[in-house]
Parts: C-alpha cells; sequence; structure tokens
C-alpha cells in the first residue's frame, strides 16, 4: 500500500480509530499487526509468506542466539539466520543479476551457456525488513540486548506498517520498549504527526512527482547527445526527485506512526547542505548508513587496524552500501564514487592534521538513530542539533556544501541511469562542451527544476542546523496554518496519486 | 509554540483548504463545463477487466481516438443489449491492444477494431507509450490500486477540480504562454474544452466547443501541426506485409477460440481524409487488410447513412453526430456484416 493513495488514507483512519477504542493493550497490538499484514498484502498476498517465514525464523533464532552459550552452536545458529535472510534477499534481489554475470563470465571463456531469464519479482520492501530482522539476530548474538518475549512484539517490531516497506530501518531498541506499555498519542502528537504526514505527501506528490519526475525522464529517457543545460536539469531534477521522494515517504512514516503514539527514528537532516560526504552520510539515509556502520564497517575493523585497512572497510562498507540498492553494477560505482569521496576526504584530514569532524563512522555515535522529529520526546537543547556539527554557516562552508552537492549529483548519474553507457553518455554531456547535443528540455521545465533546486539548496543550508518540528514550532500559529493549507490544496491539485516510491524498488 | 497553538494552525490549514478547494470548484462549476474523468491507466484496466463477458452480452472496442468519441454507448447497449466495453485510445496503435487480446487466452468475445490508417500501419504513434503502460498496468494491477480506483470514482464523480488532464497544477502551468524552445518538441495544447471523458470512456465535445468556432479552429490547427511533421513514408512491402501477418495471426487466434473480429473506419473529413486518403489508398491498405485477414470491414464511405459528417474539427463526431453514427453503424453491422448482436436487438 502507498501512502499517497485513497487506500492508505482509508485504511490509516481505520487503524486510527480502532487505536482509539478502549481496548485492551494487547488487542490494540494485534489490530496493528493485522493492520501492518493488510497494509504489506495490499500490494501482493503471497509474499507475505515470506514475511512470517523471516519472522518466525528470525524470533526462534534469536532467543535460541541470546541463550545458547556453546560457541560453535552459536556460531552456527547465527549463520543459519544470516543464511536464511541474505539467502531470501540474495536470491529475489540478485538471482537475476548474479546468473547474468556468470553468464557472462562463461561466455568469455568459450562457454556456450544462455540459460532462460529467471522471472522473479521482488518483494516490496525485502531489503528493508531483512536489514531490520538481520540487526536482531546479530544484537542477540552480541547480547547487545535482550531477546524479544513475546512473538506478539517482535511480529510488530518487523511489521509494524509505518517503516515495513521503505524504512526508516529501525533497531529493536528503538521500537520493541515502545511496545511493552500501552501507547497513544497526545493531541500534539497527533496534529505534529498529521503535519508530518502532509509534508511527506507534499514533497512526494506535488515535489517528486509533479514537478521533477517528468523533466529527470525525459532527460535520461533520452537516447541521444544532450545540450550541456539539459544534461544538468535532468541530473538536477533527479537530486531533488530522489529526495523529496524518500524524505517525503520517511517524513510519512514518521508521521504515521506518531500518530499511533510511537516515535520511529529520523532519516534525513537536510543533506544537501552537507559539507563533505562524512556530514552527507550523517544527513541521508541516517537509518541506513547507521546500521552499516554498525553491521559491517566496524565488525570489518573500522578505523582501529591502521589508516589503510581503514581506507579498504571505507570502500568495502561503501560498495556494498551501493549494492544494497539494485542489482546493477551501475548502483556498485555509485557505492564506489562515495567511498572514494569518503577516502580522499579522510585522507586530507589527515594530512592536515586539524580535522575537527569525526569520520563517517565512529563507534558510539548514537544520535544518529535516536534523532527524531518529534521534539516532545526526545528534547535535544536549543540549537545543539546536529550535535556533533562543527560546520558553522559562513560562506566557506556555504562553498564547500555547494561543491559537496556538484559531486553528489556525478554520483547521481551512475545511480539513475540505466547501464553504463547512458552514464557516460550523460557525464559527456555534463562536462564536454556539446553544441551538436539535442535540447530535449522546455523552458518551462527548466524553469520549474531551477527554482526548485534553488530553493532545496537555499532551505537546507539555512535549516542545516536544526529540524522540521521545532522550526514549526517557531512559527506564528497563522503562518504555519497557511503553509500547511498550501501544502494541502497543492497535493489535492496535483491529482497523481498512486505513483510508486522510487525506494520500493530496493 | 504550544499544543494549542499548533492545533489552532492545524484547524486552520483545514480551514483554508477547504475554502480554496471549495472556491475553486464553485468557479469551475460557473464555467458550465461538465463532469469529466481522468482516462488513465486505472479506469483502463477497469474496463479491460470486462472483456471476459460471454460474447452474446458484449462488445469490445478498440482503436484510436475516433471510437471514443463517435461511438455513443447509451445509444449501443440501448439498440443491442450488448454491454460496450470501450478500450480505444487516443493517438495510439490499436495493435497494440489487439495483441494483448490475442495473448489472452479468456478473451472469446466480440471484438471491433476502429482503423486510423496513420495510427493503424504506422510504426509508432505518439501515445503508444502510455498504451503500453495500460496494458501493464492491468496485468499487474494490486488490490490497492484497485480499491483506489474505487475511492477515485466517487470522487471524480462529484467534484469538477479532480480533472488531471485539465485542472491539475501542471496542466494548469503547462497552459502559461512560455515561449517554444527552439528545436524542442512541445506537445500542443488541446482546449479544455474539446475532451471531456465518460466512466465508460466515451469521449466528447463540450457544448461550448461546439458552439466556438475559434475553439475548433484551434485543434484543427493542432491536427495540422501534426501534419507539418516530418512523418516516415507510409509502410510499403514487406513492412507492410509484416503487418498484415500480425494483424492477422492476432485475429486468427481470437476467431480459433470462437470470438468475433470485424474493423470500422470512422469517418473524418476536410483536410484530415484528404491527407489520410492520399497517404493510405484504401486499396492499398484497407481493402488489402480485410482480404488478408478475411474479416468484414465497414468503411463509413460505402454506407450513406455515415458517409457525409462534417466532423468539427475534421476527425471526430460530436455527440449528436456519436448518437446518428452509432445508430446506423448497429443497423448496418447487422444487415449488411451479419455481426451477431446481444439478446435485445436478436429480438427486435
Amino acid at each position: 500500500m502507498l501512502f499517497n493513495s485513497y487506500t492508505f488514507i482509508v485504511f490509516f483512519v481505520i487503524v486510527l480509530i480502532l487505536h482509539n477504542l478502549p481496548f485492551s493493550w494487547k488487542t490494540k497490538k494485534i489490530n496493528l499487526l493485522i493492520a501492518s499484514y493488510i497494509f504489506y498484502a495490499a500490494w501482493n498476498p503471497p509474499f507475505i509468506l515470506l514475511l512470517w517465514l523471516s519472522t518466525v525464523v528470525d524470533y526462534f533464532v534469536g532467543k535460541a542466539l541470546y541463550t545458547q552459550e556453546n560457541k560453535h552452536k552459536k556460531k552456527l545458529l547465527l549463520v543459519i539466520s544470516l543464511i536464511g535472510n541474505l539467502g531470501m534477499l540474495c536470491f529475489f534481489k540478485y538471482g537475476g543479476f548474479l546468473l547474468e554475470n556468470f553468464t557472462h563470465l562463461v561466455n568469455l571463456l568459450g562457454v556456450n551457456y544462455h540459460p532462460a531469464k529467471p522471472n522473479i519479482i521482488l518483494p516490496a520492501g525485502i531489503s528493508f525488513y531483512t536489514f531490520t530482522t538481520l540487526c536482531y539476530t546479530i544484537d542477540m548474538y552480541r547480547k547487545e540486548s535482550k531477546p524479544v518475549q513475546s512473538i506478539l512484539d517482535f511480529s510488530l517490531f518487523v511489521t509494524f506498517f509505518p517503516h515495513l516497506v521503505a524504512g526508516p530501518i529501525v533497531r529493536p531498541p528503538q521500537l520493541v520498549p515502545q511496545f511493552l506499555t500501552p501507547r497513544k498519542a497526545n493531541s500534539q502528537q497527533m496534529v505534529q504527526g498529521l503535519f508530518l504526514l502532509s509534508l511527506g505527501l507534499f514533497m512526494k506528490v506535488f515535489l517528486a512527482d509533479g514537478m521533477l519526475a517528468g523533466p529527470a525522464n525525459t532527460v535520461f529517457g533520452s537516447h541521444t547527445a544532450l545540450q550541456t543545460t539539459d544534461a544538468w536539469m535532468g541530473v538536477l531534477a533527479f537530486s531533488g526527485q530522489i529526495f523529496f521522494d524518500f524524505a517525503g515517504y520517511s517524513s510519512c512514516a514518521i508521521g504515521a506512526a506518531l500518530c499511533l503514539g510511537f516515535v520511529l527514528p529520523q532519516n534525513f537532516l537536510f543533506p544537501y547542505a552537507a559539507v563533505g560526504f562524512t556530514d552527507f552520510w550523517r544527513r541521508w539515509h541516517i537509518t541506513l548508513s547507521s546500521w552499516l556502520r554498525d553491521y559491517l564497517y566496524i565488525p570489518l575493523g573500522g578505523n582501529r587496524l591502521g589508516k589503510y585497512r581503514t581506507y579498504l572497510n571505507l570502500m568495502i562498507t561503501m560498495l556494498l552500501g551501493g549494492l544494497w540498492h539494485g542489482a546493477n553494477w551501475t548502483f556498485v560505482v555509485w557505492g564506489a564514487l562515495h567511498g572514494f569521496y569518503l577516502c580522499v576526504e579522510k585522507a586530507f584530514r589527515d594530512i592536515k592534521k586539524r580535522s575537527p569532524g569525526k569520520p563517517m563512522f565512529v563507534t558510539g555515535e548514537s544520535h544518529l538513530v535516536k534523532a527524531s522529529f518529534a521534539p516532545s520526546l526526545h528534547k535535544a537543547p536549543e540549537g545543539s542539533f546536529p550535535p556533533e556539527s562543527n560546520h558553522p554557516k559562513t560562506v566557506s562552508n556555504f562553498i564547500l556544501a555547494l561543491g559537496t552537492f556538484f559531486l553528489v549529483n556525478v554520483t547521481w548519474v551512475f545511480f539513475r541511469s540505466a547501464n553504463f553507457g547512458q552514464a557516460w553518455s550523460m557525464l559527456h554531456s555534463m562536462f564536454v562542451s556539446n553544441s551538436g547535443g539535442t535540447p530535449v528540455l522546455t523552458y518551462l521545465e527548466i524553469a520549474k527544476v531551477s527554482l526548485i533546486i534553488f530553493v532545496l539548496v537555499i532551505a537546507h543550508w539555512l535549516m542545516r542546523n536544526t529540524m522540521v518540528l521545532p522550526v514549526a514550532n517557531k512559527m506564528p500559529w497563522w503562518l504555519l496554518g497557511i503553509v500547511w493549507s498550501v501544502m494541502l490544496v497543492l497535493i489535492a491539485l496535483s491529482q497523481n496519486s498512486g505513483g510508486a516510491f522510487i525506494y520500493f524498488q530496493f | 509554540m504550544q499544543s494549542s497553538n499548533f492545533a489552532k494552525a492545524g484547524l486552520m490549514a483545514l480551514f483554508l483548504s477547504v475554502i480554496a478547494l471549495a472556491s475553486w470548484e464553485f468557479f469551475l462549476r460557473k464555467t458550465d463545463l461538465p463532469i469529466s474523468y481522468d482516462d488513465n491507466e486505472a479506469l483502463w484496466a477497469d474496463k479491460r477487466a470486462m472483456v471476459y463477458e460471454p460474447i452474446n452480452q458484449a462488445t469490445v472496442f478498440i482503436g484510436s481516438s475516433r471510437i471514443r468519441y463517435d461511438l455513443d454507448i447509451p445509444t449501443w447497449q440501448n439498440m443491442t443489449g450488448d454491454h460496450a466495453i470501450q478500450l480505444g485510445n487516443d493517438g495510439s496503435n490499436p495493435r497494440l491492444v489487439l495483441d494483448d487480446l490475442a495473448k489472452d487466452e479468456k478473451f472469446k468475445g466480440k471484438l471491433i477494431i476502429d482503423v486510423t490508417e496513420g495510427l493503424f500501419f504506422g510504426d509508432f504513434a505518439p501515445l503508444d507509450g502510455h498504451t503500453l503502460k495500460e496494458i501493464e498496468y492491468f496485468h499487474h494491477r494490486t488490490p490497492t490500486q484497485r480499491f483506489s480506483f474505487e475511492v477515485n470514482h466517487v470522487l471524480e464523480s462529484k467534484f469538477l477540480f479532480l480533472d488531471q488532464d485539465n485542472y491539475s497544477f501542471n496542466a494548469m502551468v503547462d497552459h502559461i504562454p512560455v515561449p517554444t524552445r527552439p528545436t524542442v518538441f512541445q506537445m500542443p495544447l488541446f482546449p479544455v474544452e474539446f475532451d471531456g471523458d465518460h466512466f465508460t470512456r466515451q469521449a466528447f465535445m463540450t457544448p461550448r466547443f461546439l458552439q466556438d468556432t475559434n475553439l475548433q479552429n484551434q485543434v484543427k490547427a493542432i491536427w495540422a501541426f501534426f501534419g507539418s511533421l516530418p512523418h516516415p513514408p507510409p509502410p510499403s512491402g514487406d513492412k507492410l506485409q509484416a503487418i498484415f501477418n500480425s494483424v492477422k495471426t492476432n485475429v486468427d487466434k481470437i476467431r480459433d477460440r470462437g470470438g468475433k473480429v470485424i474493423f470500422v473506419r470512422t469517418p473524418s473529413s476536410g483536410p484530415a481524409w484528404m491527407g489520410e486518403s492520399h497517404g493510405f489508398p484504401r486499396a492499398e491498405y484497407w481493402d488489402k487488410l480485410l482480404s488478408f485477414t478475411g474479416c468484414k470491414g465497414i468503411y463509413f464511405l460505402d454506407f450513406p447513412a455515415i458517409s457525409n459528417f462534417q466532423c468539427p474539427e475534421w476527425s471526430h463526431l460530436s455527440p449528436d453526430q456519436a448518437v446518428i453514427y452509432t445508430n446506423n453503424l448497429v443497423k448496418i453491422l447487422q444487415e449488411h456484416a451479419e455481426w451477431p448482436m446481444g439478446n435485445k436487438l436478436s429480438k427486435l
């Protein structure tokens, strides 16, 4: 089910009503669990079996991992969990990709092997819920948190509909304790949740789908060399589209959960105001980057095994992070570019020996996953967020932020292109004067993209040290009311409900 | 801001939104434009799912925009008792839908194929992508999409401003007179009054369009613009034969399953007709299509009752003309093509 659909509106109203009726807490949790299964099954009912399988296996394996004292048996249990979760992910997401590459390889070796193309449908959200369940079993193995006592709570943790399909990727300690005691949104949470839902839908429906998807699709769907202006406008349009699409989804997820009285972790913090790539990954898809940090980068050795091993670990982490996004080498290159940027940034800091900022992955940086839109539940001292920010809003930092944004846009070329041929062609059109290139965008489209991206970058810069709800809180109520109503009217006038979120395919 | 202030902002937002949208709806209703449904993939898929109705109770129509304007569905259904299932698509090649229906083993019904030569025999009609998207959508519809469609149907039947093609934010912005960028193809914008859609997917011109020759001339200018664009030459030789082969293969599949297929050439007039008859001579295209596939066909010029329509903008019939055309088409189909009709007409 999509947040931007009439079905969701009806569904959510029913869920809210049921959640606020005087049922027992257990009944309410069962209601939420059933609602979450309906939310998922509304897309493709048979795939709910995978979700059940993953839930049941990890619940029991997790318990056994925590109580098992025999090291060998413990490792065996972990391997079973990893094979179960990653095996399912590999089959559905990477099966075709692996077969295709294997075929290329054996053909290069002279073996005439041409298997039929597998027709595998990717279950929505499999990458997200796999990571959610994986972190539980790994935590159990490390004894970093206690096992969930009831299968109802564990099922709800895995399946809770706001985060199920496209995150934020939650950890057991973030959500499971919230299921232990009765929760119901107070009036402030309810209104703020509705505000975040409105904001998320505005970003998705009006800005991503309505304003930016068209120019981005036109440019990336073009099969000829483009004029430099068109190539850049297409990349900038995609840059805005993917932010509004994914941050919009996250905002809807956090808002929907808040309306029910639950707090989900923050996933975006004005990433296009990032000064450098360390900063960027603290602001973009925060729950994924912190997951990769805790469950991949640190187990690989992090920065504890010397300078060169740190670079290697960064590259491995980002390459796999790229592959997580999709079964295509273009995603791997996208991850590699980010890894390269991070390494270069670290090298500069190491050389200058005056790096006040921390590297991207540092053990114990819990603010990333604790941060929330909800100020009432996670009050940070005024102006203190993000706490590690060492980039004051100066002109030089703004220029550095623009430079970071420029390099991020280069990576988006690989992320959006269907293949390397298209990516090279786009880069050529962007960076080589191409007077013979074809113009494909109208003046109106160029104006729309330019205006939105300009406002987006400026807004990110101005808000980089704060969050949405505190800013909304500071506004006079009548001004917030006007802004909110403009968003609602533009959502209603956009009229393009039903467009799938980009991150559903991951 | 205090909690109550945040709530006040929410109430104000709700109030202002309702006022703004109600005012907009009120303004649009003052223009006397009728309710129109979005002719999108969800509506098409809704009709596509109906093709499995028994052969003696339904007829499926495929083609381009002409069949959507020219077939008056209430007239057809009143006369024949047959349910008319409209799957025609504007600016699109009906062979795409024919291919989809032929592949569908469950489809065994009656099929009427409207032929607009430039689209039917062309390589790539301008809106083929839209048709392919609709076919894809139908085959992968999710339960939530079906439910959303039903809710949307109720809302669209009540509110004029929910007409995406004409009153969405993007549609309105697109009407801002911004100069065309040299060499960038910009799809011409049809007047709002030209294209309304019933829930049955029957298209109609609004009364204002029929009264205003200026609006009609705008559409004529659009047809002239399309005509002035460089076109590949009409297919001939092996290329044309390949088209005939593919049509015959698909038609045979449907007939082998017990289905019935007939071709219809709907009326056009003025320069549109001149251009079409010059570019696609009847003997080379229409006649050969019928002889090669072994299907019967209704060519509008062969029947006096439907041969003299003057289309308001050269290419499509007005709603009144559509009633006359459909009335006569039903009679012609029964008398000259022995086309099986629904129970109602059989009893007459």
